[in-house]
């Protein structure tokens, strides 16, 4: 059975490569883009989008791979042990590479990682059904304080940017929810639109994704997003919260310096292309332009952020 | 109504796409370790290029094609290709161990293709309200469908109910090990680095299922599955025949697999461990289920193969990918620029119409493709000496788990957990609740956690847990489950009692 | 059948070891959710793990109680089955070293020696070798470029 299983793949495969994958075997190799997530994320779509854009710009394929497991561990922790040479990058995401290693030794630590761009972020948004008797975010805050604990937020996994977010939120409003915590947005956004919660702690490519189905209630940008025009920043209505969750890219520490700046000038390229910006846009994204050079600074204030929010959540001792 | 979509899905090329993507699927299915997900992942790139409609054809010609591809493995080496393939090797191995590999190859074929062609109508016809399915099931009917789902392992285990359920709860304990999902904390590390990516499922399947038949494959000179001395002709129209005898298990198994389907976080192996369990309950008396009864394999492949349809149903109505190959493919249309969610069905509907009839033809494709490939199989797999064959498995088993996540480790806790369910297995504890639990546990545990996390926050926790229409269902059907067994045997003793009397 | 002969079947002193190490699983699980920051994480392995011991329990009980000799290893040739194995694990240890192919032969070789029941001749070493390298050039191939899984 073998033999001819293998035949037969082979030629079916070859037959329907050769439509799109003719063009690699003149380049140096087709890059292994690796997603320490499932498919179907964020960070999944977001490294989707970039992918024709790399393929236009620089003639290379990239290839999406996936590598779950920890909630992104096994894939960082594994990075490092990869070749340095441009040709292995992996999607990084804030707060993961930040919480889990204060958490637990998990096999790496956040200075270890050699992230060189941050391209987007999701900002943080409160998500409601249509039909939701929350009309505006002080509906829930005023809910919230007449029954404190009964609010149910779903939201993706603990310890996680819309978990802080809501430990956060509570704090601020001074009011008392109850988070749910779901694996992925996709099953907290089915738990938000089946009812079983009463608000969604998700993140604005919700509303994109969901369309007419949800009305966001505030979202975490300094500025309102452009998708969503008529949905107030925190910020306006008294709350200074902005952020969500980071995503960036990094490569093994083996890479030289020459590798690491080609490839934050590439990061950067692709996140210039005005058709990219539009349909990152459209997708609820917000972009983010944070190359090599920047990275530290950048890292050490979202750090101290983090840690202190999840310090005071009690998250981390 | 749509003449036109119908046609434009009829293009050669479509066709062609079609085919292709389900003898790719097939192939790819049937190796254990390369999943529908991986395929459908690599391939996305290659559609970037392509016309949408064409680009899913495709994709979704692969992953029902690998759906079914998932039984050959299953049958003819009590491996699950993949994981909606579980409950095929139940009564599978044991008829290609008796010598009928070709027809239970034939059966899964016929099976799995009714089951999509449910799958795909449903979602061609009732995409929009089945949807609400999906939304219906809240944390707690998740977590008495994976109550259900355990129940099975009364059944599956011969004689010993405790041993088996001591292996079921060992298969849960082992599911949380790693980082957990839904909280904040890694569990049962005991501080080794590997195992903080957890056991993966195809990899514990491939060690418990394929390691195990390796290992008593070389100790003994006997062939692997019995020869049939006569060259029979293909077993064709008999399969066809035993499928069409069945049909109310053909059709409550393709309405249990479209529905499983259409839950995010469900899937295939969910949705074929249930209809399973649902034939399994309904049986005539003199059918043996485990023994290689063909019921049961027509129970696993037509439920899964309906999951394909009913997985898109809420992927393209509300956007949440029913399973992890739905996921990819939305990633791949939002890419595309088509949008899902309600309006993709009354608008711009012409795209995802002509990918629902070419689901359609790809399915029925499946048919000559998946009897022809399924032949060569068995012959292949039935010819090969034992010496060629027990190598061959070993390495697709190594090669197959590295690819999961590129990860040696993986492939060391394969072989490891392998020896361990062999060890266990020669002492009465089998492999398949400790797979069920292993499946089924964190199903079990999110779902208790976060109904637990509603009923405490709202102060209602017994109406969280027992005052929902849909969860009472659930729990009547598993009480039934585990108390049909013992009625029967009443049953059978009153009338025995009776006619002793008379 | 007496307590003794009993105890001296290989079927019923494996069922007993196998169900005193998921006692043992269990305990340690119970003492590992001890550390753990999030009661979610607790509840469900804690009340699994007690599940897990009473069923295992319940089991050794029943082995006092309705003795049965099934159960065992079996017959067949230990040194196949344990070649089989280690040679697969050698392979994963030295794929790192050696590479994804020759590391993957030493397993190849191992299985088909083990599962060599017939006799030896140069005529089947040389088939069945030039087999093993075709089949797993062609899963290599498969692997490595179609699917561009990244083998070492």
């Amino acid at each position: 059975m073998l033999r001819r299983i293998i035949l037969k793949t082979v030629a079916a495969v070859t037959i329907a490569a050769s439509t799109g994958l003719a063009a690699s075997a003149q380049t140096a190799g087709p890059v292994n883009y690796i997603i320490p997530f499932g498919p179907g994320g964020e960070s999944d779509i977001s490294a989707r989008l970039q992918q024709p854009f790399f393929k236009d710009k620089f003639g290379q394929d990239m290839v999406v791979s996936y590598q779950p497991g920890g909630g992104g561990a096994v894939g960082w922790a594994s990075l490092n042990g990869l070749n340095g040479d441009g040709q292995t990058i992996m999607g990084i995401n804030l707060p993961h590479i930040i919480i889990k290693p204060a958490q637990k030794d998990v096999g790496f630590k956040t200075e270890d990682l050699n992230a060189f761009y941050m391209f987007h972020y999701t900002p943080d948004a409160i998500v409601v059904t249509a039909d939701s008797p929350y009309q505006t975010l002080q509906d829930l805050i005023d809910d919230a304080k007449a029954n404190p604990g009964q609010v149910t937020m779903s939201g993706s996994g603990k310890a996680s940017a819309n978990h802080l977010a809501q430990i956060k939120f509570d704090k601020m409003a001074e009011i008392k929810t109850t988070y749910v915590p779901f694996k992925g947005t996709g099953a907290a956004v089915a738990a938000l639109l089946g009812n079983q919660v009463k608000a969604e702690w998700g993140y604005t490519t919700v509303g994109a994704k969901q369309g007419e189905a949800v009305r966001l209630l505030a979202v975490a940008m300094d500025e309102r997003h452009p998708l969503f025009p008529d949905v107030p920043t925190f910020k306006e209505l008294g709350f200074d919260m902005v952020g969500g969750a980071y995503r960036g890219l990094a490569l093994p520490s083996s890479a030289s310096e020459e590798t690491t700046k080609k490839w934050s000038d590439i990061a950067a390229e692709i996140n210039k292309d005005p058709e990219f910006r539009q349909k990152m846009i459209d997708g609820g994204f917000a972009l983010l332009d944070i190359d090599a050079e920047g990275m530290s600074d950048f890292m050490a204030e979202r750090t101290e952020e983090y840690l202190k929010d999840a310090r005071e959540a009690g998250l981390i001792k | 109504m749509d003449l036109g979509n119908f046609l434009s899905a009829l293009t050669p090329l479509n066709i062609v796409l079609a085919l292709l993507g389900v003898a790719a699927g097939t192939v790819i299915g049937s190796i254990p370790g390369l999943t529908a997900t991986m395929a459908v992942a690599v391939l996305v790139p290659i559609t970037f290029s392509m016309e949408p409609a064409s680009a899913l054809i495709l994709l979704g010609a692969i992953y029902t094609g690998a759906i079914y591809g998932g039984a050959y493995a299953a049958i003819l080496l009590n491996t699950p290709g993949t994981p909606s393939a579980i409950a095929t090797t139940f009564d599978g191995y044991p008829m290609a161990k008796r010598g009928d590999g070709d027809l239970a190859v034939a059966i899964a074929c016929f099976a799995s293709v009714f089951g999509g062609l449910i799958g795909a109508l449903a979602l061609l016809f009732l995409a929009p309200p089945l949807s609400q399915v999906a939304l219906a099931f809240g944390p707690i009917e998740y977590f008495w469908l994976s109550v259900f789902g355990l129940s099975l392992i009364a059944s599956l285990s011969k004689g010993n109910l405790l041993k088996g359920l001591a292996g079921g709860a060992f298969g849960m304990i082992l599911s949380t090990v790693g980082v957990a999902e839904i909280s904040a904390d890694i569990r049962l590390t005991f501080g080794s680095q590997t195992l903080i990516a957890g056991f993966g499922v195809v990899g514990a399947l491939i060690g418990l299922y394929c390691i195990p038949v390796l290992i008593d494959l070389v100790a003994v000179p006997d062939r692997h599955l019995k020869m049939e001395n006569d060259v029979r002709s293909v077993r064709i129209r008999e399969a066809a025949q035993i499928t069409l005898k069945s049909k109310f298990n053909l059709l409550r198994s393709s309405v249990i697999g479209t529905l499983v389907g259409i839950l995010p976080g469900a899937g295939g192996s969910v949705a074929g461990l249930v209809a399973y369990s649902e034939a399994k309950r309904n049986a005539r008396e003199d059918q043996k289920f485990g023994e290689g009864e063909a019921d049961g394999i027509i129970a696993t492949e037509s439920s899964n193969n309906a999951t394909v349809g009913g997985g898109f149903i809420p992927t393209l109505v509300l956007g949440i990918p029913g399973t992890p190959p739905d996921a990819v493919i939305l990633g791949a249309l939002l890419v595309q620029g088509v949008r899902t969610g309600p309006t993709l069905f009354q608008s711009g509907g012409s795209i995802v119409y002509t990918f629902i009839y070419g689901l359609l033809i790809a399915t029925i494709l499946m048919l000559p493709v998946g009897l022809l490939i399924g032949r060569y199989a068995y012959k292949s797999i039935v010819a090969i000496p034992k010496a060629i064959l027990v190598p061959a498995v070993g390495f697709m088993t190594i090669i197959g788990t590295f690819a999961i996540r590129n990860s040696i480790s993986d492939v060391i806790i394969m072989i490891c957990l392998g020896v361990f369910g062999w060890i266990v297995g020669r002492f009465g504890f089998a492999a398949s609740p400790i797979v069920l639990g292993l499946i089924l546990g964190p199903i079990a545990e999110q779902g208790f956690v976060q109904s637990w996390t509603i009923g405490a926050a709202t102060n209602n926790l017994a109406g969280v847990f027992f005052g929902r229409p849909i969860s009472q269902a659930i729990v009547a059907f598993t009480l039934l489950t585990l108390l049909y067994p013992a009625f029967s045997t009443w049953k059978q003793r009153r009338k025995t009692a009776k006619a002793g009397a008379n | 059948m007496s307590k003794s002969r009993i105890l001296k079947s290989e079927g019923s002193i494996g069922s007993l070891l196998v169900s005193a190490f998921f006692i043992f699983a269990g305990i340690m699980t119970l003492y590992d959710t001890t550390g753990y920051s999030d009661v979610d994480s607790k509840v469900f392995p804690q009340t699994v793990a007690i599940i897990l011991i009473i069923c295992a329990s319940g089991s050794i009980i029943y082995q006092f109680m309705r003795p049965s000799t099934e159960g065992g290893f079996g017959q067949g040739v230990w040194w196949r089955r344990v070649m089989l194995i280690v040679t697969m694990l050698v392979a994963c240890l030295a794929m790192p070293y050696l590479g994804f192919l020759l590391a993957g032969s030493i397993a190849f070789a191992g299985g088909l020696i083990s599962a060599m029941h017939d006799r030896w001749s140069v005529g089947s070493a040389l088939l069945f070798g030039c087999c093993g390298l075709l089949i797993m050039t062609a899963f290599y191939a498969l692997f490595r470029y179609a699917l561009l899984v990244p083998l070492p």
